[in-house]
């Protein structure tokens, strides 16, 4: 898929004992084939066979030009966190605060367009400028001064909050915001939104960093074995700080995209993506490189929660089912790619 | 002490790893109440023999009897069961659970409504225990905030609260204080004298002397040697360790080379120290050098590699390159400076095992690689290319070099971490333990890179614990023992008596 492929299906913990020589790694006989090829391409088949599903129940609905644009549209936010998301995974850490990252920057541009009067560049310059600080806030406390990024970014979760709802006052906002603001998301291109643009644009620009980069093949190093890469000269606690700010402003420009396309803010409204992010991410490991976070696998796990979505609500079913139906799937992908890595 | 019933009898034991004859019919003899000491160089064997004897490896070949009765060790449980106790070199003790906790660990705790820990019980139970081995410590503390003396100890205690019959003690005055040392073989002295058997491992021939009423030496997975402390001098014992190579040597294999005398110093290391772990090395290379650093495990000769490279830390000392002093916070420090490591253990430390050879070999000198001018994107077909020429050189054997390195055996995971460092242009090569765990051929192999490097005028220090391949490259070696350099040798100097004095003297 790639040219450059920094990964293997090996898992990155070898047992210690006595390698293979080079020339039993010749590709496995039969079974063993087939069970790689379902590592790999497990979650894409079932994907595949969804949509067949779902077009076969819902044949006016369903496969048609509008519902794949109204699927690409709402997933773009998804996407966007998800692929930033990945770049943390990829070196081995994550976070638990984008979430109300995303409240954050979009409030503050509301809130300093709506009661303020800012210009929007400055307004958007802001959220990003939120992004980037709140990302090295993470970056400093967890790798230069080896805080756990579990409870670190938990606790800046609850910060960032608490900064959003001081400068919002926890009021929702619905006038005021610049309609050249609201435009940016809004706006369409070739027939699709400019979320989705944009988000394709974020994706295949933190692809190029992560697959072609060096800083990328530094993560992907740091990530399987951060010790190795310490002696190899790689600056590690600098990168993880770079991997934090990037999660942390894709998820201030998801904030900023999502104000602009409903011209509002609400209170919180990012917390909802903290699960489908990690679990888009978590699905893309479990394919094409299985066990190891990428971003193509990334973007199909985003779509494939889209679809899964899209398909059950359109299948009138009770949201009770649909969250059964959606964690079944998860759980089975993630499985899936497991029972692969095992035999490899 | 010595007249007592016959408890363990070891007979032809073997045990093979791939391409390892770790042991080769090994025979061993312990009777109750009697200190045995159990010698030999890293590599004898002692070792697997400790780890057959504690239930966690299995022997492919021969007998042992307890009480006269053929028995297997299934497992660490069954080790348990049959009365005998090993206490590792390294701790395996739960450091956020109690002492009390710790000695009775997997004995099962006595309880209160057949579901609490009855925790009064277990302190009481394990006071007993404590007292006859003299610990001071309280049933009730947490065992990370006890000594290294002391948690020792606690695993002593543990043996004995399983009714230990047999106590097997790895090193067990490594990284102790003199007191600490008096006060674990007075209580050693009092177990044998209650009629425990005692396996005594250590490198200290002081200590063997002192408290021993056997010896048994280990050499190439056999035993060579089995007497009476009494009977044997200090002269005859090393000797033995060392296989009667102490008085001949083997210099008529060395190949040295021949350093100008007016050749530049590139590194100088000046009283170079992190808190207890080394303490106030000094030393200096030449170009065109080879130094070896002799010394036990756990000598310090790793730890003072990784100040010099930047790995870790130093409390205090300075580090030179060609006359100016350089900083060492990071490896990326040590790398910018012109020195490479080549770590010890190259599954964890050297290769990043989910990627593939090629990936290994080019991370180190990435920016090298560089496809479109300045842009920081690594070209795979130019890495690619350097791979395949390095893979070339060094003869490493594999199928192709986007294979993942985790398929490589262990001699060619250490060519590639080679590899990774050849081209990088450092002036200084620093080889830990670079040829353990793999063949001859591959040893050679490692021999002669390290020569070329020294021709080409770079400056090679190599640690190992073999000292006849350091007698046979080294111009120089240095000796550490317990944090300090304490010996160097050169020229007519350099034999294995000398090298094996220096490393165990006391």
């Amino acid at each position: 898929m790639t040219v450059d492929d920094p990964t293997v299906t090996r898992p990155a913990t070898a047992p210690a004992g006595d390698p293979p020589s080079s020339s039993d790694a010749a590709p496995p006989p039969g079974a063993h084939r087939g069970l790689q090829f379902l590592s790999r391409y497990g979650v894409i088949v079932a994907f595949a066979l969804i949509i067949v599903i779902f077009s076969i129940a819902r044949p006016e609905t369903f496969p048609t030009t509008e519902n794949l644009q109204a699927i690409l549209a709402n997933a773009a936010a998804a996407m966007i966190i998800a692929t930033g998301l990945t770049v943390l995974l990829v070196i081995g850490d994550f976070d638990l605060s984008f979430g109300s990252m995303i409240s954050l920057a979009g409030g503050a541009a509301v809130i300093l367009m709506a009661n303020h009067g800012v210009a929007w560049p400055v307004a958007l310059l802001v959220g990003i400028l939120l992004g980037v600080a709140g990302g090295a806030v993470n970056g400093l406390l967890t790798a230069y001064f080896g805080g756990s990024s579990f409870i670190i970014t938990l606790a800046m979760g609850t910060v960032l909050t608490g900064v959003e709802f001081a400068i919002t006052d926890q009021k929702t906002i619905f006038e005021g915001v610049d309609p050249s603001f609201a435009s940016i998301a809004q706006n369409e291109f070739l027939g699709l939104s400019n979320m989705f643009w944009i988000a394709a644009a974020i994706a295949a620009i933190l692809w190029l960093f992560l697959d072609k980069t060096e800083a990328g093949r530094y993560m992907y190093a740091i990530g399987g074995n951060p010790e190795a890469a310490r002696l190899a000269g790689i600056r590690t606690k600098f990168l993880r700080l770079v991997a934090f700010v990037i999660v942390a402003v894709t998820a201030a420009i998801v904030g900023l995209l999502l104000s602009s396309n409903s011209g509002s803010y609400s209170p919180s409204f990012g917390a909802s993506f903290l699960l489908p992010a990690f679990a888009a991410a978590f699905l893309g490991s479990a394919m094409l490189r299985p066990g190891q976070f990428n971003i193509p696998g990334t973007v199909i796990g985003v779509l494939f929660l889209g679809v899964i979505q899209t398909g059950l609500t359109m299948l009138n079913l009770q949201t009770f089912v649909i969250n059964l139906v959606q964690g079944a799937i998860l759980i089975a992908a993630v499985l899936l790619s497991r029972l692969g890595e095992r035999t490899t | 002490m010595t007249g007592g019933e016959q408890v363990l009898q070891v007979r032809g034991v073997s045990k093979r790893y791939p391409g390892v004859l770790a042991l080769d019919g090994v025979d061993l003899d312990l009777r109750a109440g009697e200190v045995l000491g159990l010698l030999g160089k890293n590599g004898a064997g002692k070792s697997t023999l400790i780890k057959i004897l504690a239930g966690a490896v299995q022997p492919n070949e021969g007998e042992i009897r307890l009480d006269g009765e053929p028995v297997s060790i299934g497992s660490p449980q069954q080790a348990t069961d049959l009365g005998i106790a090993v206490v590792h070199q390294e701790l395996a003790d739960v450091p956020n659970l109690s002492v009390a906790e710790n000695i009775e660990l997997g004995l099962g705790y006595p309880r209160r409504l057949g579901v609490f820990v009855d925790q009064r019980g277990l302190r009481r139970k394990t006071l007993a225990i404590l007292e006859r081995l003299g610990v001071k410590a309280s049933p009730a503390t947490l065992v990370e905030d006890l000594s290294v003396a002391e948690r020792r100890m606690v695993m002593i205690a543990r043996g004995l609260a399983a009714n230990a019959r047999i106590l097997v003690l790895d090193e067990p005055t490594a990284s102790l204080s003199d007191e600490e040392i008096d006060h674990l073989h007075d209580t050693v002295a009092s177990l044998a004298a209650d009629g425990v058997a005692i396996v005594y491992v250590t490198h200290r021939l002081a200590e063997v002397f002192k408290i021993t009423d056997r010896i048994t030496v280990m050499l190439g997975g056999r035993t060579v040697f089995d007497s009476p402390t009494s009977a044997v001098s200090s002269r005859e014992l090393i000797d033995q360790i060392t296989g009667g190579l102490g008085e001949a040597g083997i210099t008529e294999e060395r190949q040295a080379p021949v350093v100008d005398p007016g050749a530049e110093e590139i590194l100088r290391v000046e009283a170079l120290s992190r808190d207890g772990y080394v303490e106030n090395a000094s030393l200096s290379l030449r170009s065109g050098e080879i130094l070896g650093i002799a010394g036990l495990v756990g000598a310090g000769r790793t730890e003072l590699v990784r100040l010099v490279f930047g790995a870790d830390r130093a409390t205090s000392g300075r580090v030179f390159m060609r006359g100016r002093e350089i900083r060492l916070r990071s490896p990326r420090d040590g790398m910018k400076a012109g020195i490479a490591l080549l770590p010890e253990d190259r599954r964890n430390q050297g290769n990043v095992q989910a990627f593939s050879i090629r990936q290994n070999i080019t991370l180190p000198g990435l920016k090298r690689f560089r496809g479109v001018g300045p842009l920081p994107m690594p070209s795979t077909s130019q890495e690619r290319a350097a791979a395949r020429d390095l893979v070339e050189r060094l003869q490493i054997k594999i199928a192709s070099e986007e294979d993942s390195v985790s398929t490589l055996s262990g001699g060619n995971q250490q060519k590639v971490v080679l590899a990774k460092w050849l081209d990088s242009g450092s002036d200084v090569f620093i080889f830990d333990e670079p040829t353990h765990g793999i063949d001859v051929g591959g040893k050679e192999e490692v021999y002669r890179r390290m020569r070329e490097l020294a021709a080409s005028g770079k400056g090679v220090i190599f640690i190992s614990s073999e000292f006849s391949e350091l007698i046979g490259i080294c111009n120089r070696i240095v000796v550490m023992r317990e944090g300090r350099l304490v010996a160097e040798l050169d020229g007519e100097g350099v034999d294995e008596g000398a090298l094996v004095e220096a490393c165990y003297a006391h």
